[in-house]
């Protein structure tokens, strides 16, 4: 019999025998026979609370705790403290804690505080913890206030595990920003700096040549003693008995620090960062976690700083490239001026001399050639900052009008008015003279180019401290697209009418730098159709101009040798400008083509022409005289009949067939006389036919009639040449079996192929010689030969081999000639456009797909695929060179190892580690590669072409570019992995590890794109009773804000859960919470309490999703109930609470809105859909079940918003350890009968289970523990919808079942087997398994 | 400790031994039913054994009453009926359903 006093203790397990045996008539209680009533209900309730709690009563507030309490804060203070005043269990904190219970003692009001640091002497350590707690009275039985109770939650991992996350959200902030090493370190650094309770110091060592540089430190001085690299010789932990370091934010130093590496991707490290550790906490996973996250962000600065450098120093070499560019562009034009010089000056001694027009079209020419050189040698001087301009004072209105003048007559002669309006301004303007001339005479020219009606205007003005100069005019206007790139260099309006097409594209971006040379603006208004203003604004004085650059007014005349050429050329643009005509005023000489074999025929012939004033050739045969007919394009062909190869009548067949020459008149001279001759001759198409001897009259007469003749018939002709060969476009004309007949200059121009070629067959030898290039222009030209009209672009080859795509464009016709049909077709040279947008897509589609990628892996399979696509390769292959063994490969075939390409392969892509970074690499045939930095090393690409396919200089480009952008999206992949997993290291951190208890699973995932961590919890909370309060929560927003009020909304909710054991009550105390935490208004929580044994469930809702039960037999339940407003916002009455009967073996699914809620879908959709899961999964284990409805809630790229999800299944699974004695099996069917009662099972099955279990339990008996004879022997039941799953396990060996020597116990697995739907018996090294299920009759 | 397990011995209105056994029978008290079983056949050559207030058998007690299975009628309720039958004792059971 045991005392009844001590019956107090009864329930108390250890901690009840440990406060039995106190001394208690030492206390100022007494012995506990003689405790009041209120004080052994407080015990009790202590000792049966699951939760940590402590009490104090009396006078000297005698200290009582239960198990928690002993487990996770008193520590090795047990069994000590027990009976012992609290001020003494407590005296390290008593400062604290002391006031606080005085104030609970005093007023009899409760306290309440969140995240307390205290330093606790629990662990053998002084250690930092954190804990919430709240004290409240306890009242004896006559109601005065004698004690305290203290329930407490400790936070320790949560409040560290937030101020780690901050420290590295924090390192981790800004990612993208360029930064030197200097400024990242710094950066770093300030962040480190921040959380010194981690971190007391650190200082960040990096490695130079063989040497090792301290880079930068946090919390200690950089002059220190202990900064020197060689007291941190090795990675890992350092004891440290300096007495003089930094404390960081605690009393004392640290005693211990670790030297963590700065590890490079693929290298060896950058360096290593010191970490003065926290004394007060021990050096466990999270903690070296935490320091080790902290130790890659810096690391990963270091290498985009490095990154970042190497890339503005390869910026550095372009731009001095481009520098020795403009010197040697700047050479070379002065070099120009000398030989122009050399022409220049004799051609004017020349003009003196002779009147020939030849020589004013070199004259023109020169003058417009020296024009050019001297912009260029401007350019590279202004360039080169060597442009020397001499400002003199000068009367700014009486110059420009006076240059203006120069352009009078042209502008007039073009038709247009010309207006100059220049009053005299107030005073000189500093101007270079020579300059100011250029900058006048250029808009003057480029106004008189672009303005075909109205007028030129000329202003000079004063508008406050400037000079305004305008020259305006109404012409054809500058598209609203085009300003902005007005004033660009080399920058020409495309297809803008103007009077030449003449022009380099840099006269009005050399005004500008003229202009600017001189202080002053330049503004450009314009409207198309309307015309352009130019506007000038110089300041007056010469302040703004620098000093030394001053000349004397000198005042002279303009030298026109500046206005010549422009004018000279403005003139040529002009209609009516004289054509340099031969000084005879004769008509041009016509061409006439001699073929004869007979050389002194062709020596008679040509003389007696020419000196009839043609321009006579002769050739000696039918075949020559075609090609030259064909090239010169004669008035008139004069041909012998008889020659050898080709003779007349062949040469009169041949030219008929060509357009070009089909109406060049012949004449034939022939030996033979009589009719029949001179019919063939004209049949065959020639035009006349003269019998030699003849005479010279006779002949020339002849010629003339035939000149004339055709001239008149050609008119038409020519003009339709000429037409064709001022199109811009290339054109050309197939005849009906696809050969080119005819091309203009511009064909020849774009493609290298010239008219003596002609005609062309069908396949051109512009067709490209690659089978797929060839393919597409197959399939353009069987459309050109069976449709009336279309357009395609193609890839074509130019006559020396580069390719060139084109963009055509055709039409059928019927030739009004010779009644055949033929196709005519322009096109132009596209290639440029051609490669840019094929540049642009794609980039773009790379960029789509890295920035969708998910992984590093993802990344690397659509690179590869894109990369395929773009140059249409057999394979792709990417190689990681990271120092270990074989480079890691991805190929765009699935399952392709490194050691399964072929030796020439491997060789090809070990190459290219060596080649320098982004340089395209090309084979002759077969393929290109190029290397680029993977974030694991370097990496070299393969792309394996397809055979003959060339890879052009622009693919070599587009390769650069994108291995460019590939580098740099792997990068930026990388890092978002990184931060993923900062991001679930964080996750567990804060959620803990939370301890189920059984029949519940959980999961938490963070929102996927951008990857957040959120607000969302779960919770189960074993309150006293033996019920568990369940809550699954969700605060608003996402990040380290909603991560810290959900972590203090989870304690509050727990800490009310066991003070009220009911859901709306907690709920509605919650209310008052939320109010005053910033953050967690409007937060939704469902807070449930389930009674694990029954399945009753009384629960309520602040604005949450409602939960959902499926039924063993798929039936689905609302808990929809109970419901009322989110958190914190006002409701008028108390909050409801519903109830309800969870059945056996039925689901219950709480979540949060992530799981369910989808764009544009209504959240019942949700809904449905995850209680359809839950109702298929059903018969499945709860954590597969758990694991499986996360994956098929999950849309396709991850969830949008964080999710928390909290499953039960009733009842919970029994779990039963009991030694191996027969004596136990009663109970353990005891309690297995009572469970399966909860379960819903009949009797039939439930007695089934009772003997398969039974025998079960006594084979482990009889044999598992043969030889051990402490063994304990493990009974797990579990039940789905459909099934129960029994297990028993021991710590033994079974035999194979012998009849003979046992003969019962092989009748019990025989028992088993008969009465189980399945049984299996597994025997290992630990023990023997035996798996039971049956089937649960529906 | 063994399981509860307590036994009576009646006559039935024709003179003929029964053996009441009421509780649960597994291998902690299955020598204590074996010792009953064999106290009755000390008492005549058959014997019925009631089982209706047994609650709970397996193969330990079904291998005491294996060596008198030639000698006793049993009679069991409905929660022993399939356990017997699957241990081929049918033909010796009536089962009583009440």
């Amino acid at each position: 019999m045991r005392q009844r006093p001590t019956d107090v203790f009864a329930g108390g397990g250890a901690v009840g025998r440990d406060l039995s045996a106190v001394e208690w008539d030492k206390t100022p209680l007494g012995e506990p026979a003689g405790w009041p009533q209120s004080l052994r209900t407080a015990v009790s309730i202590l000792l049966s609370s699951r939760f940590p709690m402590w009490m104090a009563w009396g006078p000297e507030l005698t200290f009582f705790c239960n198990a928690a309490y002993r487990r996770d804060t008193l520590g090795s203070k047990y069994p000590w403290a027990l009976g012992r005043p609290a001020r003494e269990v407590w005296a390290e904190i008593w400062s604290d804690i002391g006031p606080r219970i005085g104030t609970v003692l005093s007023t009899g009001e409760a306290t309440w505080d969140e995240g307390l640091l205290l330093l606790l002497e629990r662990s053998g350590y002084t250690e930092e913890t954190y804990h919430t707690f709240s004290y409240s009275p306890l009242r004896d039985d006559d109601g005065a206030l004698v004690g305290m109770l203290c329930v407490v939650s400790e936070e320790t991992e949560r409040v560290i595990g937030a101020r780690r996350m901050s420290t590295l959200r924090d390192l981790g902030s800004d990612p993208s920003a360029i930064r030197t090493e200097h400024e990242m370190l710094t950066f770093a650094g300030a962040q480190l700096s921040r959380n010194r309770r981690d971190l007391p110091f650190s200082l960040i060592y990096l490695f130079e040549g063989d040497g090792v540089r301290l880079a930068g430190s946090t919390g200690i001085a950089a002059t220190h003693p202990a900064t020197d690299p060689s007291r941190w010789p090795a990675e890992g932990l350092v004891t440290l008995q300096d007495d003089d370091l930094p404390t960081g934010d605690w009393p004392d130093p640290p005693t211990q620090a670790l030297r963590v590496p700065l590890l490079q991707q693929g290298g060896s490290p950058y360096g290593f960062m010191i970490c003065g550790l926290n004394r007060y906490r021990a050096l466990d996973d999270n903690y070296r976690g935490f320091l080790e996250l902290a130790a890659r962000h810096v690391a990963s600065g270091v290498a985009s700083a490095r990154s970042n450098e190497a890339q503005r120093r390869r910026a550095e070499e372009l731009a001095e490239l481009d520098r020795a560019k403009t010197a040697f562009f700047s050479n070379i034009s002065h070099e120009f001026r000398t030989p122009l010089t050399l022409i220049m000056g004799p051609l004017e001694e020349l003009r003196s001399r002779l009147a020939d027009p030849e020589l004013d079209v070199i004259h023109r020419n020169g003058l417009r050639l020296g024009k050019l050189v001297n912009a260029l040698l401007d350019f590279s001087r202004i360039e080169a900052g060597r442009m020397q301009a001499r400002y003199e004072p000068v009367d700014l209105a009486a110059t420009t009008s006076e240059l203006a003048s120069v352009f009078r007559s042209a502008i007039e002669r073009a038709g247009l008015g010309f207006q100059v309006d220049c009053p005299p301004l107030r005073e000189d303007v500093y101007v270079d003279r020579g300059m100011w001339e250029k900058v006048v005479l250029n808009l003057l020219s480029n106004a008189l180019k672009f303005t075909f009606d109205g007028r030129v205007r000329v202003g000079v003005r004063e508008e406050g401290d400037h000079a305004v100069v305008r020259v305006t005019d109404t012409g054809i206007g500058v598209p609203e697209q085009e300003m902005p790139r007005l004033f660009e260099r080399f920058h020409r309006i495309e297809n803008a009418r103007s009077r030449s097409n003449e022009g380099s594209g840099i006269g009005l971006a050399l005004v500008r730098e003229l202009v600017e040379l001189h202080g002053g603006t330049i503004d450009a208004e314009s409207a198309v159709g309307a015309g352009t203003t130019f506007t000038i604004r110089l300041p007056f004085g010469s302040g703004h101009l620098p000093a030394g650059a001053f000349a004397e007014a000198g005042g002279e005349a303009m030298a026109s040798s500046t206005a010549d050429p422009y004018v000279a050329e403005a003139l040529r643009w002009l209609p009516g400008e004289p054509q340099p005509q031969p000084p005879s005023g004769d008509a041009p000489k016509s061409y006439v083509l001699v073929a004869d074999d007979n050389a002194d025929m062709r020596d008679y012939l040509t003389r007696m022409l020419r000196s009839a004033g043609y321009r006579a050739e002769a050739v000696a045969d039918g075949r020559s005289a075609l090609e030259a007919a064909r090239a010169g394009n004669p008035e008139l062909i004069v041909s012998d009949v008889m020659m050898p190869g080709m003779d007349g009548l062949e040469l009169v067949a041949a030219l008929r067939a060509d357009s070009r020459t089909a109406s060049t008149p012949v004449l034939f001279l022939s030996a033979r006389a009589g009719q029949e001759a001179s019919i063939e001759g004209l049949e065959a198409g020639a035009d006349d036919y003269l019998v030699k001897p003849f005479s010279s009259a006779e002949l020339l007469a002849r010629v003339r009639a035939n000149v004339e003749l055709a001239r008149m018939r050609g008119h038409h002709t020519r003009w339709r040449t000429a037409l064709v060969d001022s199109l811009q476009e290339a054109f050309f004309v197939c005849d009906e079996d696809g050969a080119v007949i005819e091309i203009n200059s511009t064909f020849t121009d774009v493609l290298g192929f010239g008219p003596e070629g002609l005609p062309y067959p069908a396949a051109h030898p512009w067709w490209p010689g690659d089978a797929e290039g060839h393919q597409q222009v197959a399939d353009a030209f069987a459309g050109l030969m069976e449709q009336t009209r279309g357009s395609y672009t193609i890839p074509v080859q130019h006559r020396d081999g580069h390719r060139l795509w084109v963009a055509a464009a055709f039409n059928q016709v019927d030739d009004l000639d010779t009644g055949r049909r033929v196709a005519v077709g322009t096109f132009r040279d596209v290639t440029a456009e051609h490669y840019a947008v094929q540049r642009e897509s794609a980039l773009a589609a790379l960029s789509v797909l890295l920035s969708q990628a998910e992984s590093l892996t993802d990344a690397m399979q659509s690179v590869l695929q894109v990369l395929r696509e773009q140059w249409r390769a057999t394979r792709v292959y990417a190689a990681v060179f990271d120092d270990t063994g074989s480079p890691a490969l991805t190929t765009t075939e699935p399952a392709v190892a490194w050691d399964d390409l072929s030796e020439a392969r491997r060789g090809t892509i070990r190459a290219l580690r060596d080649k320098p970074l982004l340089t395209p690499a090309a084979e002759q045939t077969g393929g290109a590669g190029v290397t680029l930095e993977h974030p694991d090393g370097t990496m070299g690409l393969w792309i394996e072409l397809a055979e003959n396919r060339p890879f052009t200089e622009q693919d070599q480009t587009l390769l650069a570019l994108l291995a460019g952008h590939i580098g740099q999206g792997l990068h930026r992949v990388h890092q978002l992995d990184q931060q993923r997993e900062t991001a679930l290291e964080l996750q567990r951190a804060i959620l803990g590890p939370a301890q189920l208890p059984p029949g519940f699973a959980v999961r938490y995932a963070p929102a996927t794109r951008p990857l957040k961590v959120g607000g969302d919890w779960y919770d189960t909370v074993t309150l006293a009773d033996g019920r568990i309060g369940i809550v699954v929560g969700d605060c608003v927003g996402h990040g380290l804000q909603a991560a810290t009020v959900m972590g203090q909304l989870r304690s509050a909710c727990r800490a009310l859960l066991l003070q009220n054991t009911d859901p709306a009550q907690t709920l509605t105390a919650l209310d008052r919470f939320a109010a005053q935490l910033p953050g967690a208004m409007c937060a939704t929580v469902f807070c449930g309490v389930l009674d694990p044994a029954t399945g009753e469930l009384a629960y309520s809702s602040a604005g949450h999703p409602p939960a959902v039960v499926t039924h063993p037999d798929g039936a689905t339940d609302l808990l929809d109930q109970g419901r009322s407003r989110p958190l914190g916002v006002r409701a008028d009455s108390a909050r409801p609470e519903a109830r309800y009967v969870v059945p056996p073996r039925a689901t219950l699914l709480l979540y949060t809105d992530g799981l369910v809620e989808r764009r544009r879908q209504p959240l019942t959709t949700g809904i449905d859909k995850v209680a359809a899961v839950i109702q298929q999964g059903r018969a499945t284990g709860l954590e597969d079940l758990a694991t499986g409805v996360m994956a098929d809630m999950a849309p396709e790229t991850g969830f949008d918003d964080d999710v928390a999800l909290l499953l039960y299944r009733h009842p919970g699974p029994l779990e039963i350890d009991f030694p191996a004695e027969a004596g136990r099996l009663s109970p353990v069917r005891s309690a297995l009968r009572t469970w399966l009662a909860r379960c819903g099972i009949d009797t039939t099955t439930t007695q089934n289970v009772l003997v398969a279990v039974g025998e079960a339990c006594a084979n482990a008996i009889e044999h598992g523990h043969r030889f051990q004879a402490d063994g304990l022997i493990r009974l797990r039941a579990a039940a789905t919808a459909d099934h129960l799953q029994l297990t028993v396990t021991d710590g033994g060996r079974w035999k194979t079942p012998d009849p003979a020597a046992n003969q019962h116990r092989g009748r019990g697995l025989a028992l088993m087997r008969a009465l189980m739907t399945e049984v299996t018996v597994s025997t290992g090294a630990a023990g023997t398994v035996v798996g039971l299920q049956a089937r649960i009759r529906g | 400790m063994s399981t509860d397990l307590t036994f009576t011995t009646t006559r039935d209105p024709d003179g003929s031994l029964v053996v009441g056994a009421a509780g649960e029978i597994d291998m902690s008290n299955a020598a204590e039913f074996a010792a009953a079983l064999e106290d009755a056949r000390r008492q005549g050559d058959a014997f019925v054994l009631d089982l209706t207030r047994v609650e709970y058998l397996d193969s330990a007690g079904l291998a005491a009453l294996f060596p008198h299975v030639d000698h006793v009628h049993l009679v069991a309720g409905p929660l022993l009926g399939p356990l017997l039958t699957i241990a081929g004792l049918a033909d010796v059971t009536t089962i009583r359903t009440e």
